[in-house]
């Protein structure tokens, strides 16, 4: 299998950076998109060229790594996968296949298709995690907490941090990955004690980190590789509200 | 903590927006009197608009009106900058059909060709009838200020019955999603009730967008 690829290139922040063109041969169908980009990668060392830098670790769908825009949708042309379950098969022989990194000021880029995502820690930091010592693993049922309420919290902890849901979005709105952020602390008993200051502090670090406001396009919830649902902004905006009247 | 305006920005325009929905329901219902015959249309049309004009109540509305209009352009204005801010280089390739609606996209847009039809149609009436700006307005049998013959004789004019009609386009839409958007914005997340709120928002667009595009060609016809 034939493709071209056209993959965005800059050396560092401070380079422009282009898109370069890049024919490949060799590719089965079987590769996933990673080990095609890992291929191409092995043509440009035997030529003594700059590899493409691209960020992966489990290539198997749980780190978060390894966002790309492909073709014009994060992580590719399928709904709710990420870059590394994508296969070759998904293209056709002869096709040209746009790369490039994640777009959002708050994510620059650091090299090639690489950004920077640190700020999503920044909004961890401001409060998705309990204050309180909780010592080994309590006895299961001691905290007793309906079975509805802990598939909701589970739904949401789901988010591995990949950033498609602001690479998708047209305001770089941080709010999906908040939102679940947010919903799977303040959903469970665990998280209540901290919940108004959690939400005032995490929703101000996304302004703080200049990520744009949600106008609900819906993207972001079919490009997720987890599938948080958009509802988690809704219910979060209703924090907020209920965290300035109560907290 | 300090105002978040990621928040405070949304909240201002999904609530302005909504009264404005509530606004556009009674504004299309008064417009279907135009539909009746002739004689009674400019009778009730006419006692309509003066019992409106003249009631207290309406002019704190009326005010209250004006000022949503405001908000609601000033801080979509200020959303939108600060959104196209937050993403200041564009993807080569964007296949943002495959993830999302055209609509969702570009709102300020809409809003934008929105913002034209109110300025033009407040030039085509308010001025008119309130300011006393450019053909005086007549009486009529009654001694009300004859607004029908205002409405009728603009929508005699065949551009302004395509400009009015075409101008229901971008309303339809704006609508469509702002209507939805407002309540997820408002923090109602309830998953069925959001599944019904759709529906709503899509009916509720086609019966506004459909109503105030058809109204100047039948008045046109008549
Ligand atoms: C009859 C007049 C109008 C009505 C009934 C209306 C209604 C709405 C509603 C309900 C929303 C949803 C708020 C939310 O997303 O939470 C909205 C959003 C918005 N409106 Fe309007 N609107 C009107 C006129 C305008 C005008 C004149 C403009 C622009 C100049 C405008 C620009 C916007 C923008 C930019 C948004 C936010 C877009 C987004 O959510 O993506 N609207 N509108
Ligand atoms: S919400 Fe989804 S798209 Fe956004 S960071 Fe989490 S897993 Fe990725
Ligand atoms: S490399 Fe870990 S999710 Fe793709």
């Amino acid at each position: 299998m034939k493709v071209t690829f056209k993959i965005w290139r800059q050396e560092g922040p401070d380079d422009k950076g282009a898109i370069r063109a890049y024919e490949v041969d060799g590719l089965t169908e079987d590769m996933s998109f990673l080990e095609a980009l890992d291929h191409l990668n092995e043509l440009l060392v035997l030529k003594d060229e700059k590899v493409i830098a691209f960020e992966y670790d489990c290539r198997e769908g749980i780190c978060g790594q390894c966002g790309v825009f492909i073709n014009g949708r994060a992580h590719g042309p399928h709904d709710n996968m990420t870059t590394c379950q994508l296969h070759m098969r998904s293209f056709k022989d002869g096709d040209t296949i746009v790369v490039e990194p994640w777009r959002a000021a708050s994510f620059p880029v650091i090299k090639d298709l690489i950004v920077d995502r640190s700020a999503f820690d920044r909004i961890i930091e401001q409060g998705a995690f309990i204050s309180s010592k909780t010592g080994t693993a309590p006895e299961a049922n001691a905290i007793p907490i309906p079975k509805e309420v802990s598939d909701r919290a589970m739904d949401a902890a789901a988010c591995i941090g990949c950033g498609a849901c602001v690479a998708t979005c047209k305001n770089s709105s941080a709010a999906l990955f908040t939102s679940a952020k947010i919903n799977h602390l303040n959903g469970l008993p665990q998280g209540r004690a901290e919940e108004h200051k959690r939400v005032a502090e995490m929703t101000y670090q996304m302004e703080i980190e200049g990520f744009g406001s949600c106008t609900f396009t819906g993207a972001c919830e079919v490009e997720c590789p987890e599938g948080i649902s958009i509802i988690n902004i809704a219910e979060m905006n209703a924090r907020v509200t209920k965290s300035k009247v109560f907290g | 903590m300090a105002l978040n305006q990621l928040f405070f920005r949304k909240t201002i325009i999904a609530a302005t927006g909504l009264f404005l929905c509530i606004f556009l329901v009674v504004h299309l219902s008064a417009n279907c009197i135009l539909l009746l015959p002739e004689e009674t249309a400019r009778s009730l049309y006419n006692s309509y608009s003066t019992t409106l004009r003249e009631s207290p109540l309406i002019k704190i509305v009326a005010y209250l009106l004006y000022l949503s209009i405001i908000l609601h352009v000033v801080f979509a204005l200020l959303i939108t900058i600060a959104n196209r801010k937050a993403k200041p280089q564009k993807y080569v390739m964007n296949s943002s059909r495959e993830n999302s609606t055209w609509t969702s996209q570009n709102m300020g847009l809409i809003g934008t060709m929105i913002l034209l039809f109110i300025v033009v149609h407040l030039a085509n009436f308010w001025a008119r009838i309130k300011l006393g700006m450019g053909d005086a307005v007549g009486l009529d049998a009654a001694g009300n200020v004859d607004v029908y013959e205002v409405t009728s004789s603009l929508f005699h004019n065949i551009y302004y019955v395509i400009f009015y009609t075409v101008l229901a386009i971008p309303l339809a839409l704006h609508l469509h999603h702002g209507f939805k958007s407002a309540f997820k914005t408002l923090g109602f997340y309830h998953k069925k009730g959001l599944r019904i709120v759709a529906k709503i928002a899509l009916v509720y667009a086609i019966v506004m967008g459909v109503g105030f595009g058809i109204i100047p060609f039948i008045v046109y016809s008549k």
